[in-house]
């Protein structure tokens, strides 16, 4: 093949991987949320996670998961900064707070009760927010998310076991289920 | 059993157990009231976590992170410029020509269609190419009935924003948004739902039938006075082909994303820029449980 023709060639394949992400960057921002608790943190790891996938994007395997591949590459670089940190930010910035929104205005209520559901998800141990943002709300199989954070499938079972349980009782002592029923009830 | 573990239940609950488990654990549940308590609140906890995070989900994605996956570098004021995807190879001039040429044909040609509205295009009979590109390749007749379809798509969505408040609608959404689109499936082969996208401020102003690859689609248009969002439309119809992620495409100077899911075609067309468009379609494909 002609050098320019190859170019050119490169040229498409990296535009469609660019797709690709750009289409990730959503669920990416959602799942940097819940591990980060901050949005401005969040976002950093988002797009560190593109630059360390676009240069690494030949190590892509195709015909597997493009957002399991990319939740591993956010999870890992998450990790690094824990580690590189000695102290975790204990009061994050309130989550999901966002400036110039109407909707956040006209819902506040029933925000603030959704923001104490991130908050109990802040207050989780790392590795068991990490099981529980990929299963319950990126929608992995135990199976994927044990490959994403390369543990066993066993290991996931019991982070997200014991995740879900002290969500459940953190939200119970703070009566975040019970305000968000009244929310949906009042509605 | 001897006993119905934390683990067990949660993944009974997240639909992990095999299916003797499962028996094993309903059998259990049966019998405990307690164990079942505790499954409700455990489903109700694990539904306002995802409430509780679906909403980022309708952020505008930040510039910089679009620029980041596209490979741009960020100025220190955020500032950039966005790298449109550049045109497949084969959405070319040819394919827009079929459109332009299509245009003219007359609805008659699609007795399905016939008295079911105005102002419908002959597109379909140019989409399926007639039988002269029978002995093409499967992959280029895809490649090429798709770039159709998007040709078709940024074609009917300027149509609706040149023609103004003289758009024709097929079925406006005075009343109840909800039965007219109910009116508007009944000439579909598929019921098709009206995504909320208020909370971007885009109202839902009607719905047409229009005719692409052949078959009659169903295009949902919205507007609103944000101009950095609407007008916008989003054009749902069948497709035999095979699923597809969403993909970003910009065709007639208008912004587009597409994507096919279990064999429905779905295009979100705008002159949003990216961000918005993903944001969008992201929550589309959410409420329509499309991808």
């Amino acid at each position: 093949m002609e050098p320019a023709a190859l170019a050119a060639e490169e040229d498409a394949i990296a535009s469609r991987f660019s797709d690709q992400l750009i289409a990730m960057l959503p669920r990416l921002r959602r799942f940097a949320r819940g591990l980060a608790g901050s949005i401005v943190e969040a976002d950093d790891l988002v797009q560190a996670a593109s630059e360390r996938a676009l240069a690494r994007r030949h190590q892509f395997q195709e015909g597997t998961r493009f957002d399991s591949w990319m939740f591993r590459i956010v999870q890992t670089i998450w990790i690094d900064q824990m580690r590189a940190r000695t102290v975790r930010k204990e009061e994050a910035e309130l989550p999901g707070d966002r400036v110039g929104s109407d909707e956040a205005m006209r819902r506040v209520e029933a925000r603030l009760a959704l923001g104490e559901v991130r908050r109990a998800v802040d207050r989780l141990p790392p590795d068991q927010r990490a099981a529980l943002l990929l299963v319950t709300v990126e929608g992995l199989s135990y199976r994927e998310a044990a490959e994403v954070v390369q543990v066993p499938v066993g290991t996931i079972m019991s982070r997200l076991a014991r995740a879900r349980m002290a969500l459940q009782a953190q939200l119970e002592a703070g009566a975040g289920i019970g305000r968000s029923r009244n929310d949906v009830e009042a509605q | 059993m001897s006993r119905l573990s934390d683990d067990r239940l949660v993944a009974y609950l997240d639909g992990e157990a095999e299916a003797p488990e499962r028996r094993e654990i309903e059998a259990w549940l049966a019998g405990d009231p307690t164990a079942r308590d505790k499954l409700a609140a455990l489903a109700r906890s694990a539904t306002l976590l995802r409430q509780a995070y679906h909403e980022i989900l309708r952020e505008p994605l930040p510039e910089r992170l679009i620029a980041a996956a596209r490979g741009a570098t960020t100025t220190p004021t955020g500032a950039r410029i966005l790298a449109f995807a550049p045109k497949r190879a084969a959405a070319s001039g040819g394919a827009l020509r079929r459109w332009r040429f299509a245009l003219p044909i007359a609805a008659s040609l699609f007795g399905l269609l016939a008295g079911g509205g105005t102002g419908y295009l002959g597109i379909g009979e140019i989409l399926t190419g007639g039988g002269s590109g029978a002995a093409s390749a499967p992959a280029v007749e895809a490649a090429v009935a798709n770039n159709l379809w998007l040709d078709n798509a940024a074609g009917y969505f300027k149509m609706f924003v040149a023609a103004g408040d003289n758009a024709l609608i097929d079925v406006p959404a005075t009343g109840d948004a909800r039965e007219a689109l109910q009116k508007i499936s009944q000439s579909l082969t598929q019921q098709v739902r009206l995504p909320d996208l208020k909370p971007w401020g885009l109202n839902f102003r009607g719905a047409r039938l229009v005719v692409v690859d052949g078959r009659p689609a169903a295009q949902l248009v919205y507007t609103t006075d944000n101009k950095a969002i609407g007008p916008m439309a989003l054009i749902i119809g069948s497709s035999k082909q095979p699923d597809i992620p969403p993909t970003f495409d910009r065709r007639q100077d208008v912004n587009m994303l597409y994507w096919r899911h279990q064999g429905r075609a779905y295009v979100l067309v705008g002159q949003a820029d990216a961000g918005y468009l993903w944001g969008i379609g992201n929550d589309v494909a959410w409420q329509l449980d499309a991808i």
